[in-house]
């Protein structure tokens, strides 16, 4: 019986066995029959996928609208597939796919912290010579190292500065500062209405980057064009140019002048949009995003957007923070990510683009549509008369979390400001030495 | 055929042994090696650097204060949660009609996530919060702190609130302790004209040792050990006031110098294992020679 039963098994897995070899046989050969198709078809033109990767948060970029890249497959036969990345995990999923070079075709991703976070030199393409170059108005804030990297349609996106109550300032005949002393003038007549003049949610340390980052670069620019180059070749130390530590003084003083929120090292960015809502604050150093989100709530709310009054005239700082496209220097499909570009720079495509998002035109071909009023009066005191200046965190090629906890510092009254930039050209000396930049 | 037997019963280990090598003993192994190397992912390679990375932290005024944090905290909270735990245990474990239900309150913070109790507290010590309130009520002024944002007291404030949550679980293991000890001893002592005091000193303390001795290496581990209670809280600021150990791995990390992160966790583990070994070995010989 255990025989009888031992051959009865044999043979049924014998059988088993032959089916399964000859299905894999069959297999193989489907699949190269699909494989030499698929040659085939590319030969002729077939469908390639191309992989762009995407920060959850970003999932609803005017890039990956649905039908956008269906139109954009539908002319070229090129499909478009979306990686969703956590949200938290962006920087290092994307560091460790560029290490291993995993690439996507396209990543979107913010220019500034594309120099920081992901070697933008060593893992991205040039676009200098792409065809949409020509036509673009603002090469700069597609641009870092002189190269430009990545590609959008826009413009305006996050553009920094102080933002304003307007009906505020009109009810007590306030203009707009155009130095120091005056924007110091300014809050001691709102302080003497009862409101508090200036918003410092310094509890969030990026906060308190917002008026150094535009005043530095706003400096370098007009006296100092090569300070950048100089600190990120040792050439220089931050705390060499005495400007920034007036700077840093500038907006300590502002705090101890009893200008500003009481606790300001326990309040939170996320308090903002109430603060103005309630109308309990007059201004905050912070980007035209904190004005969306108010109008979100209040479309009547009346706020503007001026330049951080470091110094006489200075410029609105500017970091393109609503999310470029870039291509690495590995990616799999270079010509089709390129040609994704292409479609998107087309001008009636673009045009659609920046007519949908209140986007101001980054083409000279393509018009920009009704903005907000604003938006119109970024476009109209800055943008047009080139008065923009991308902020010092573009010129960055290290993680500067530290300089922000640094700037926070000052307000513990644990650091002055000499102390904070020779405490930061210690540390940027460090993390350039990691990264192995000559002169460190 | 007794080795094989005996070799048999070892074949059940084998599993779990496994498991253990591949997701602590492995990476626990290459960590060290790591931690010798300038591990950043946008080099080309991983080079050897020696004892750099341990020269490094022993030299950034930023690690060194994060570790003297750590040992404040550590030290803090292994004091106020065992004094505070014997004290509610020895409490509670009296003949109260409420002392089911004030067991169950002081418990109840302890399973709460440090997500929540962040929630709850980060309004309650801001400078014009809860707290600082109370005590303007009630003619404390001079208490009146600044206790999260302070650099000179944020870390003994995130102790503070890390006693508060944990404190009823050390409570609910040494009530476990007091409950296993007789009551023949406390009637012996009262006889022989024992007061309560004595009778704590003499009986209480020498049978409740276990439980402390468990108590003490939980608390000084988790101590030393310490992250969420000050990501949370105060994210390691204000400035870099309150940094522990924890948080600059996770900084180091966020900066790309793995290799460093990583041998700051090394240190750490040594740390931990230098501490707590010997003060296990002390501990049990004190229970056995009681």
């Amino acid at each position: 019986m255990n025989d009888k039963m031992k051959k009865i098994a044999t043979g049924i897995l014998a059988s088993v066995m032959t089916v399964s070899l000859a299905a894999c046989g069959s297999g193989n050969t489907n699949s190269e029959n699909a494989s030499a198709t698929d040659t085939g078809n590319n030969i002729s033109g077939s469908k390639v996928t191309i992989e762009l990767a995407i920060s959850k948060s970003s999932q609803d970029s005017a890039f990956v609208a649905q039908d956008l890249l269906d139109e954009f497959e539908q002319k070229t036969n090129i499909k478009v597939n979306l990686q969703l990345i956590p949200a938290e995990q962006t920087a290092t999923v994307l560091q460790t796919k560029l290490a291993v070079n995993e690439t996507p075709d396209i990543i979107q991703y913010n220019l500034a912290s594309a120099t920081t976070d992901l070697n933008l030199e060593r893992n991205f393409e040039i676009l200098d010579n792409e065809p949409w170059v020509s036509r673009l108005l603002n090469k700069d804030v597609l641009s870092a190292y002189g190269h430009v990297y990545s590609f959008h349609v826009s413009q305006d996106t996050g553009m920094q500065g102080v933002v304003y109550n307007k009906d505020i300032f009109k009810d007590l005949g306030l203009t707009i500062p155009n130095n120091f002393e005056e924007f110091l003038a300014v809050c001691e007549k709102i302080k003497a209405s009862g409101i508090t003049p200036v918003f410092m949610p310094f509890k969030d340390a990026w906060a308190a980057n917002i008026w150094p980052a535009a005043a530095f670069a706003d400096y370098a620019a007009k006296h100092e064009p090569t300070i950048f180059d100089d600190i990120n070749t040792g050439r220089k130390k931050w705390s060499d140019i005495p400007e920034f530590e007036t700077f840093l003084q500038q907006q300590y003083d502002v705090y101890e002048k009893g200008y500003t929120n009481t606790d300001i090292l326990s309040d939170s960015y996320d308090m903002a949009v109430g603060k103005f809502l309630e109308k309990e604050v007059a201004m905050m150093f912070m980007g035209d995003w904190l004005i969306e989100n108010v109008s979100e709530k209040d479309p009547n709310m009346h706020l503007g957007l001026f330049a951080i009054p470091s110094s006489e005239d200075a410029s609105l700082g500017g970091s393109p923070l609503g999310g470029q496209l870039f291509i690495p220097k590995k990616a799999k499909h270079m010509d089709e990510a390129k040609k994704f570009l292409d479609f998107i720079a087309i001008k009636e495509v673009a045009q659609k683009m920046v007519d949908d998002q209140g986007y101001v035109s980054n083409f000279s071909d393509v018009t920009t549509p009704e903005l907000p009023e604003y938006k119109q009066e970024i476009l109209d005191q800055y943008i047009t008369p080139k008065k923009t200046i991308l902020t010092t965190d573009a010129y960055m090629i290290v993680d500067r979390s530290e300089l922000y906890r640094l700037l926070q510092d000052e307000f513990t009254g644990g650091l002055d400001p000499q102390g904070v930039l020779n405490a930061w050209d210690e540390k940027f000396s460090q993390l350039m030495k990691d990264k192995g930049v000559e002169g460190f | 055929m007794k080795i094989s037997k005996k070799l048999y019963s070892y074949y059940l280990i084998w599993p779990a042994l496994l498991i253990y090598s591949i997701f602590f003993v492995i990476p626990a192994i290459t960590g060290l090696y790591y931690s010798f190397t300038d591990w950043r992912l946008d080099r080309e390679s991983i080079i050897f650097i020696g004892w750099d990375n341990f020269e490094r932290i022993f030299s950034d005024k930023t690690l060194l204060l994060a570790l003297k944090n750590t040992f404040i905290f550590a030290v803090v909270t292994v004091i106020g949660k065992n004094l505070l735990g014997i004290a509610l245990a020895v409490a509670l474990n009296m003949k109260l009609k409420s002392k089911n239900i004030l067991r169950a309150i002081f418990y109840s913070p302890s399973i709460l996530s440090v997500l929540v109790i962040s929630i709850v507290f980060t309004p309650m010590l801001r400078s014009d919060g809860t707290i600082n309130r109370v005590l303007d009520a009630i003619g404390l002024h001079s208490l009146n702190q600044a206790w999260l944002t302070d650099p000179s007291i944020v870390i003994w404030t995130i102790a503070a609130v890390s006693i508060w949550q944990h404190v009823g679980f050390q409570m609910a293991i040494y009530l476990a302790g007091l409950q296993s000890i007789s009551k023949d001893y406390y009637e012996a002592a009262t006889i022989d004209g024992a007061g309560s005091w004595r009778s704590f000193r003499s009986i209480t303390l020498p049978l409740l040792l276990p439980a402390i001795n468990i108590n003490l290496m939980l608390t000084l581990i988790g101590g030393l050990k310490v992250f969420s209670e000050v990501f949370v809280l105060t994210g390691g600021g204000p400035g870099n006031a309150s940094q522990v150990v924890g948080t600059i791995i996770l900084r180091s990390f966020g900066e790309g110098s793995w290799g460093l992160g990583t041998a700051v966790n090394t240190l750490l583990f040594a740390v931990v294992t230098i501490i707590a070994i010997p003060l296990l070995i002390f501990m049990r010989r004190k229970e056995v020679s009681e």
